[in-house]
């Protein structure tokens, strides 16, 4: 019976949202309204008004800045959670269940873990930093941040990489993020345009470009660092099992 | 050519998008999710989307694939009948 009344709500939401597919305007149809109105806008005036090479990041972190705040929270709020339910760690040495696993890496895979981790930093610091001109951004950078930890954690123990982060830096830069995106978006208002745009008309009517650029990879570098140390924060939290008690 | 590689990558996200899903082991079936996610960010690359595309190699096949591990790792493998 269940089983039946559960298919039957299936079958019946699956018809209904394939009529609503199939009665969509066309992909691609240059007739559709958003490619005969937002489109153009965005791609004629997103480079002068945003003063972004890569319309994207133009459109995420300018004309779009309230749902970019809506993301930011709803990441905060992830890592909030987790740490409700988890707990933090307390200040000093924790344990994982990866730092008593029986099985012991090998020189191979640590050597290997050595040499990679360094370059996929590297490569994020450039992912976050070239968000304004190429694909890529503030969350993109943060989750190969958050990735390159996670192989670090998983071969050289929680003990070893929550020592290279300690939860002080972690803390600090979760929270001056969040603050910072706030604030740079707060800005724009009291200058007396929208949220998070970079165009104040009542302080300087004419912001100088290079100081809009600096403004929009701050934002980048706000999310990435912070993105990346609430994935950090919540890795350490799901693989922590005990402190060790000499700690704190 | 185009068409082909289309086609060939929308039927492994559907193949896998199943399997993901019926699969008893759970372990397998992150993995499974996993190779779903770097399909998808081939089609996001394919559909001219490359910001989409590394934020789903990068969260999707990356991330999210550990933090389901470790919470396998903590409870239970196999799924209950």
């Amino acid at each position: 019976m269940k089983r039946t009344v559960s298919l039957l709500f299936i079958a019946a939401l699956a018809a209904l949202l394939l009529y609503v597919v199939a009665n969509m305007p066309p992909m691609g149809d240059p007739a559709n309204p958003t490619a005969t109105h937002v489109i153009p806008r965005y791609l004629e005036n997103a480079e002068e008004e945003t003063h972004t090479e890569n319309v994207i990041t133009g459109i995420i972190l300018n004309y779009r800045g309230y749902d970019t705040m809506g993301e930011v929270t709803v990441i905060f709020c992830a890592l909030a959670a987790v740490l409700a339910v988890l707990g933090r760690e307390r200040r000093g040495a924790i344990e994982g269940f990866v730092d008593r696993s029986e099985v012991v890496s090998s020189t191979i895979v640590r050597t290997m873990v050595r040499f990679m981790v360094p370059f996929i930093l590297l490569f994020s610091l450039y992912t976050i930093f070239h968000g304004e001109s190429s694909p890529g951004g503030g969350f993109q950078g943060g989750a190969i941040i958050g990735g390159s930890m996670i192989v670090f954690t998983t071969i050289f123990g929680l003990a070893e990489s929550s020592r290279r982060v300690p939860q002080r830096i972690r803390a600090a830069l979760e929270g001056a993020a969040v603050m910072g995106f706030f604030l740079v978006g707060a800005l724009g208002l009291l200058g007396g345009g929208e949220f998070l745009t970079y165009a104040w008309p009542k302080v300087a009517p004419g912001l100088q470009p290079s100081l809009v650029v600096w403004l929009t990879i701050l934002v980048e570098v706000g999310i990435g660092l912070g993105g990346a140390m609430v994935l950090t924060s919540i890795l350490f939290a799901m693989i922590r099992e005990e402190e060790i008690a000499t700690a704190s | 050519m185009g068409t082909a590689l289309n086609l060939a990558l929308i039927v492994l996200l559907l193949t896998t998008a199943i399997l993901a899903v019926t699969a008893r082991d759970l372990l397998a079936a992150v993995i499974i999710f996993s190779v779903y996610s770097l399909i998808m960010a081939l089609m996001w690359q394919r559909l001219q989307a490359p910001d989409l595309a590394l934020t789903e190699a990068a969260v999707g096949a990356g991330v999210t694939t550990v933090l389901f591990v470790v919470t396998i790792f903590k409870t239970r493998r196999r799924e209950e009948e």
